[in-house]
């Protein structure tokens, strides 16, 4: 019995479901025991068994097309038993990987490839089995394709709504299953028996694996598992969200302590702190209303309620809330509070309500979950007294490991927006650690600088003031210059807590150093420099302390391909990936790509060399899709991240709505004739629609900011989903040429476009740390024109028509 | 023959005792502080003899063992690692310890920070946060020392009952730098501490207590190894 085209389209849909929530799954298990560009690099390599899958059909295609029958479902069933058991096989003492085990030796290189190899098994398998269903229906490839596209779409959806109520090592296992199934819906007649049998043992496996899921075993060096070492801690509270991972940990000795001033003499509090993924969140302090001094009045952070009395105060990334205690305690009127995590906020105002001293429930205070971005375009102008930032680094915004995460809350746009929101009196607050060689300093002051002049502040210097303490620097920015007795009152707080101005006007050199000398002068040199707009203290640094802008905001990210020369004429190259690792790494997985890709693609080149000509044209084409389209998808997901307000309904939205709208494309294309003529009308027409995009897409976006949810879904589905109609049509018409033209070329065809997406993630990346994403998308044209003339027929030695 | 067989007892009798008197790692040891140590500036006579014989390779977990003088940390379980030769040097160098102090060490560790001090002052003062740490480093150090004291506690409140000291070294990553240490410091003592979120790159940092008026110097960012300029 022939298995019908609606199971086969929706077993295919369900499969592609479970791969895509696989990976999803996989990546926030990896960030749990990782860090997230340890995921991204692991997942890149596991995505190429997708490439691996089409070199194994374009070298056994005729073996694997007669065994199709029987083996489309079992590598089904077994991709799905896979899912379930590979990362717990790695999280055995044996196997675990640890990624800074690879600078200190030992065995750390060896796992690193032990583990590749076993995340690659699940995708390896799946994507055989969906690349020999598209060799067989290669003439109907849009019906197929749209299958694909539109289960993998709905796969993210499945991914998050598995990641909101299991815990991460469950989620994995409950994908698998839908692979299990795919597979015993396409069992014919023949092989249902043997199926089925083989189904239920692996979802016994998988079964087993849900009921049992075993512990996370983080990195010994990730800070959850730093804080699990300090005796009399003990793991409280785990959340599962889609936000990640939430874990409380009541940790008395991890105390909460940034940089107080030598003049404290208490003690500094301990008690719970929040990690998502892993990562340290924030402590949770009981410290309104009944405490005489806030812990944060010994830290530099205290000084712009010494230079003012805000009423009106807006908490950005409010953590846990300290900042809002902070600001009650010294007699706020209202507080907002911004909390994207929803999960946290929750968890503040019941279980931890007691220990965060109810400040999130207090009358004064309101909670808003969004992005600040989106809070800010709906504020008034003239409304806040003070705008608190929390202390750089903290709530995922850090250094290293954090450096190549988009931040648009510390970009100019940013700040401007910050500004319009304040009072005439008003005070823009933010703080970090004092770094050396000093980098989020300068650049911070970089930014503020740019944003005063942006502004409307002629002289920027009268504008901002700074402290600095043995370990952190506040700087303000106030909307009129400081007066005197502002400049008074902050040399008089310097001297009782031991800490030293660090930009003011008229300060005299003695008073920078008098209590916390530095190694250099190169932070006070630079900082003077930068007050007064000097281009050349950016351009000449070490370190890129560029502004950040919306176009580049990657705040913590320091390096970028110009600098290394400098750099490691000035540091061991062993050292700059311990300083900043997120570029490293970065760069690590592109050549690890792109070594990988080259041999996926060359390998079958071998194999085909007796078949036709039109090789290189076919390598142009797909390499072009492959690349072109993930180029778009990833400055989507940035560009939306910030115009929807929250990033992991962002990414969903971006790329289910990119699949949903190319499976219908790929539907379409159905209709269409597979030439070159048809393929280049095709391609002129996505050029068209980028470009539109390159002109309008952020005008647009950022004037639409602040509009109401329906209006903003309206414009979002037409933005993303009208190119990625169009855009899901040029693999399928491809595919059918080829299948008229050089079918053997096919199952190539398919590995080299699944290759190159993964090269495109981390080149798009990189494209976009180095020159911003309107550079991206630039790329973006130029690639769909090379795919638009791919199979141009004056070109070809002979006709490429049908 | 009987000649023949004479002289290879002899030889081989001879030889035991060379071999048990020379020291396979002292090559190691020595090679470690002229390329790594002597190099990059450290020039405190005190801490160059003490690296030179503190067996540092007794200190690290076997498995690590091979790679005991290399220019680089060490994981010694736990989350935790044995200073890179360099910094123990660096942190030893920059407190200028002399044959009559006291040291407090917070963050015994593997316990080599304590040896190289302990060959250098007259005594010397260990806390360990990490039970299971501090009692194998306690064990190691008790074999070669008499004069380290190994405690296990939490470091934040120092060790009152052996204060002051003259100078207070602290390994482990802080954001506070602990009201009760600056406390137990000698008048004219000098702290050297690693500060910063503990989740990031750290500035390792001189503290200097003069009466009522305490100093502070930033030295350079360290995690796992300095990021000193060439």
């Amino acid at each position: 019995m022939r298995v019908s085209n609606f199971r086969q389209f929706f077993a295919l849909g369900l499969h592609s479901a479970a791969i895509i929530a696989f990976q999803i799954s996989l990546m926030q298990l990896v960030s749990n025991v990782q860090w997230h560009h340890f995921a991204y690099m692991i997942i890149s390599v596991a995505m190429l068994g997708f490439g691996a899958a089409g070199t194994a059909l374009a070298i056994c295609r005729e073996k694997l097309l007669i065994a199709a029958n029987w083996l489309i479902p079992l590598l089904m069933i077994l991709s799905g038993a896979l899912m379930a058991v590979v990362f717990p096989i790695t999280n055995t003492e044996l196997l675990q990987f640890d990624v800074f085990a690879l600078f200190t030796g030992g065995w750390g290189f060896t796992t690193l490839v032990i583990n590749y190899l076993i995340f690659f098994l699940p995708l390896f398998f799946g994507a055989l089995a969906i690349g020999i269903i598209f060799l067989i229906h290669s003439n109907n490839i849009g019906a197929y394709y749209f299958a694909n596209l539109t289960g993998s779409g709905l796969g993210g959806v499945l991914a998050l709504f598995f990641m909101s109520w299991a815990l991460p090592l469950q989620v994995s296992a409950l994908v698998g299953t839908f692979s299990v199934l795919s597979g015993v819906m396409l069992s014919d007649t023949k092989t249902l028996k043997q199926n089925l049998v083989a189904a239920l043992l692996c979802l016994m496996v998988i079964g087993w694996v849900a009921a049992n899921p075993g512990v996370l075993r983080p990195s010994s060096y990730k800070d959850i598992a730093l804080t699990r070492q300090i005796p009399g801690t003990e793991l409280r509270i785990q959340k599962p969200s889609i936000y990640g991972f939430v874990e409380v940990l009541y940790a008395p000795k991890q105390r909460f302590a940034p940089a107080l001033s030598l003049t404290y003499q208490g003690e500094a509090p301990g008690g719970y702190i929040i990690f998502v993924n892993g990562n340290y969140y924030s402590h949770v302090l009981n410290q309104y209303p009944q405490d005489n001094a806030h812990i944060l009045d010994y830290t530099t952070m205290k000084l712009p309620f010494v230079l003012g009395n805000p009423q009106r105060v807006l908490c950005v990334n409010a953590g846990s809330g300290i900042g809002v205690s902070h600001a009650l305690h010294h007699g706020a009127a209202h507080v907002d509070a911004i909390i994207e995590n929803r999960k946290i906020v929750s968890l503040l105002k019941n279980e931890l309500s007691v220990a965060s001293g109810g400040v999130l429930l207090h009358p004064k205070v309101e909670v808003h979950p969004l992005q600040t971005r989106n809070f800010l375009a709906r504020t008034d102008s003239n409304y806040y007294d003070l705008v608190i930032l929390p202390l750089l680094s903290e709530f995922g915004g850090g250094a290293g490991l954090h450096s190549l995460r988009e931040d648009y809350d510390l970009t100019i746009e940013a700040f401007v927006q910050m500004i319009r929101t304040l009072r005439p009196q008003g005070m823009v607050s933010v703080s970090t650690w004092v770094d050396h060689p000093p980098r989020y300093s300068l650049k911070l002051l970089a930014t503020l600088v740019q944003a005063a002049k942006k502004s409307g502040f002629e002289h920027p210097a009268k504008h901002i003031v700074a402290l600095r303490s043995w370990g952190t620097i506040t700087f303000l920015l106030q909307k009129t210059p400081f007066a005197d007795y502002q400049l008074e009152n902050l040399r008089n707080f310097s001297q009782e807590l031991l800490f030293d101005p660090f930009l003011m006007p008229e300060l005299l050199p003695f008073e920078r150093d008098a209590f916390n000398a530095l190694s250099d002068a190169t932070l006070f040199q630079k900082a003077d420099s930068i007050i007064i707009s000097s281009a050349s203290a950016i351009n000449e640094y070490s370190f890129d302390i560029s502004p950040a802008t919306d176009n580049q905001p990657f705040f913590s990210n320091f390096v970028n391909l110009g600098k290394i020369p400098r750099l490691l004429h000035q540091f061991d190259l062993g050292k700059l990936p311990f300083l900043e690792l997120g570029f490293f790494l970065l760069l690590a997985t592109l050549a690890k790509s792109i070594i990988l890709a080259v041999l996926l693609i060359i390998i079958p080149l071998f194999v085909l060399k007796k078949s036709q000509a039109n090789k290189r044209r076919t390598l142009l084409y797909f390499s072009a899709l492959g690349l072109g389209y993930m180029f778009v998808e990833i400055i989507l997901i940035q560009k939306f991240v910030l115009y929807l307000g929250q990033p992991m309904y962002a990414v969903v939205a971006v790329v289910g709505t990119m699949m949903l709208s190319s499976g219908f494309g790929s539907l379409f294309s159905q209709k269409l004739l597979p030439n070159w003529e048809t393929m280049g009308k095709i391609g002129a027409i996505i050029l068209g629609l980028l470009i539109i995009k390159l002109l309008i897409l952020t005008p647009l976006l950022q004037h639409t900011l602040a509009a109401n949810f329906a209006t903003k879904v309206v414009l979002s589905l037409i933005a993303i989903g009208v190119p990625a109609f169009v855009m899901g049509m040029m693999f399928p018409l491809g595919i059918r040429y080829l299948h008229k033209h050089h079918p053997a070329q096919i199952p190539w065809a398919w590995g080299i476009n699944a290759c190159m997406s993964v090269v495109s993630t981390s080149a798009a990346t990189l494209v976009s740390v180095e020159a911003g994403f309107q550079t991206v998308i630039l790329i973006a044209i130029l690639i769909y024109l090379i795919a638009a003339m791919a199979f141009y027929s004056p070109f070809s030695k002979k006709s490429t028509n049908p | 023959m009987n000649y023949r067989v004479g002289l290879w007892v002899l030889s081989v009798l001879l030889a035991i005792p060379v071999g048990f008197a020379s020291d396979p790692t002292e090559g190691f040891r020595r090679r470690m502080v002229e390329t790594q140590i002597i190099q990059r500036g450290i020039s405190h006579p005190a801490t160059i003899r003490a690296l030179k014989a503190v067996p540092r390779h007794k200190y690290v977990p076997p498995e690590q063992r091979r790679f005991a003088y290399a220019d680089r940390p060490l994981p010694i379980g736990f989350g935790q690692t044995i200073s890179q030769p360099y910094i123990v040097a660096f942190m030893t160098e920059i407190i200028d310890p002399k044959p009559h102090y006291r040291v407090l060490e917070i963050g015994t560790g593997s316990g080599y920070q304590a040896a190289i001090l302990a060959e250098i002052v007259d005594r010397v003062y260990t806390i360990e946060i990490i039970p299971a740490l501090g009692l194998r480093a306690g064990e190691v150090l008790d074999r070669y020392y008499d004069n380290v004291e190994v405690k296990i506690a939490d470091g934040f409140y120092g060790w009152a009952d052996a204060a002051p000291f003259d100078a207070i070294v602290v390994t482990a990553a802080s954001g506070v730098i602990p009201p009760p240490l600056i406390e137990q410091l000698r008048d004219g003592g000098r702290m050297i501490i690693p500060v910063g979120s503990p989740y990031m790159v750290q500035q390792l940092m001189l503290v200097t207590k003069r009466g009522n008026r305490i100093e502070t110097r930033n030295l350079m960012p360290v995690r796992f190894v300095p990021f000193t300029r060439n």
